[in-house]
């Protein structure tokens, strides 16, 4: 008998039936949404739980709604939908951007956006791509629903704010209007590679000088970051090439890159200072 | 442990299911239902050796568990895919092109250009290499197996 076979999996038919299973401690379950995460964990040998309750095709978690200002996606969204969903490609073109290079299209077929955050890995694509949008993650458990802005979510290396009996609902990402993104991901080779560092970025320009910056990096430390001295550097100056120049030393000079099996800290390093580059040059 | 009851369209043909929720889709095919065509090499969700067609999409069948499929689920093997007009052209253009060497990645391969040419009959040789990302080979070094879905691709019927 296989590994999985020995997981009791429930398949509640909605949000509400899944809520209640989580808010029990004795009927919880680990959650488990397109499982390209958890079936590679527990086929590699990490411990198994007695009970997952699956989350997958929930109809409450599937959806993407454009309101004026802000864009909400179902934390059970795929990369594939995300991709392919044409009408919020200029709303949010650097999230789309990091789902289309998540994995290949197998993955993408079943892999989350949910799955993706609350799987909370450094290297998790679409982390930066949240984050500079400045949007916020909705909660909800049996007592309520609560909302966590995108830069307090990742709390330390593979944790969030999220407790036990709590799903997460969806991403309320404020769209761009005439802002531009970018997102650049470096990793040994394009496909199914997980990332040695990716950058994401919004930048607004309004006659010539910078009125809005968000930039974020991932795989760098143990959480996704925002670089906020880089952002209060650009904010009211014009984009020069010395200021470009100042904003790459900057960057280097204030990540704290992580060691790994993936990439070594100076690398890391450099690689960040060149994406911030990259960010601005191409905007 | 529940056991599962369910019915799927198992290349076209209504099947019923037994076994386990977190039995893998991999294993259901292979094992209870005898179709072997679909293999088995990482077991990880790297290599797209057991990639299958569910609803449409190019997926890999090791990573999903039996019980997420629901009644109805239409899923197309490799089995399925020979006997359509697409997956002979595909077969038939493989072997022409000596892409087949070891043979043991070519069902997936061939599920996935089955899967990429029924979105997009003409794709360019990057979509051919990104259609194929997920599908690893170690004996031919992919350049035939590209020429391959490019010939398939001229020989597709002009409309559909
Ligand atoms: C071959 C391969 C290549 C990959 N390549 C990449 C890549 O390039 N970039 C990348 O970022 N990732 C990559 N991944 C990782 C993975 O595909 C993604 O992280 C994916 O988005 C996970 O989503 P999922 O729905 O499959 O998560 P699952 O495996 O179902 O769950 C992952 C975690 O999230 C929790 N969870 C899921 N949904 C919720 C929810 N709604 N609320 C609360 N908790 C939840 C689960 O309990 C679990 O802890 C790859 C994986 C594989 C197998
Ligand atoms: S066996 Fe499923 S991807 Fe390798
Ligand atoms: S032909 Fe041997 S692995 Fe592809």
């Amino acid at each position: 008998m296989k590994i999985t076979e020995t997981i009791d999996i429930r398949f509640p038919k909605t949000l509400a039936e899944a809520l209640r299973l989580q808010a029990g401690e004795k009927t919880r379950g680990q959650l488990l949404a397109g499982g390209t995460d958890l079936m590679v964990q527990w086929a590699s040998g990490a411990p198994t739980p007695e009970r997952a309750t699956s989350i997958w095709n929930l109809p409450e978690l599937d959806a993407i709604e454009i309101f004026d200002d802000f864009i909400e996606v179902g934390a059970g969204v795929t990369h594939a939908f995300l991709r392919d969903a044409a009408p919020i490609h200029r709303h949010l073109p650097a999230l789309v951007a990091a789902a289309a290079t998540i994995g290949a299209a197998q993955i993408q077929a079943r892999g989350t956006l949910g799955g993706n955050a609350a799987n909370a890995s450094p290297a998790g694509d679409t982390a930066p791509a949240l984050l500079v949008s400045g949007g916020s993650v909705l909660l909800a458990s049996r007592s309520g629903t609560r909302t966590v802005p995108l830069d307090r979510f990742w709390t330390a290396y593979r944790r969030i704010d999220a407790q036990p009996d709590e799903i997460i609902v969806a991403f309320r990402l404020p769209r761009k209007g005439s802002a531009r993104e970018r997102f650049r991901k470096i990793g040994t080779r394009r496909a199914q590679a997980i990332s040695k560092v990716m950058a994401a970025s919004r930048i607004r320009i309004v006659k010539g000088r910078v009125t809005s910056a968000a930039i974020a990096l991932g795989s760098i430390a143990p959480t996704p970051v925002r670089l906020s001295a880089v952002e209060s550097l650009l904010v009211g100056q014009k984009l020069t090439p010395a200021l470009i120049d100042e904003a790459e030393q900057l960057a280097q000079a204030t990540v704290q890159p992580i060691d790994d099996i993936r990439s070594s800290a100076d690398y890391r390093r450099w690689a960040s200072g060149r994406l911030v580059r990259d960010a601005l040059e191409n905007l | 442990m529940s056991t599962l009851k369910r019915t799927w369209k198992v290349n076209g043909q209504t099947v019923p299911i037994r076994a386990p929720a977190g039995r893998r889709l991999l294993d259901v095919l292979r094992d209870d239902l005898g179709l072997v065509g679909t293999k088995e090499s990482c077991g990880e969700g790297e290599c797209g050796a057991c990639t299958v067609i569910v609803d449409n999409e190019p997926v890999v069948s090791c990573l999903i568990p039996a019980g997420q499929l629901p009644d109805g689920t239409a899923i197309l093997t490799i089995e399925g895919i020979e006997k359509t007009r697409i997956g002979r052209l595909i077969q038939r253009a493989f072997l022409e092109c000596g892409a087949v060497q070891c043979g043991f990645c070519i069902p997936g391969m061939v599920v996935s250009s089955y899967a990429l040419l029924v979105k997009n009959p003409r794709p360019s040789t990057p979509a051919i290499r990104e259609g194929l990302a997920g599908n690893l080979c170690r004996c031919t070094g992919y350049t035939k197996i590209i020429q391959a879905v490019k010939l398939a691709a001229a020989r597709l019927p002009k409309r559909k």
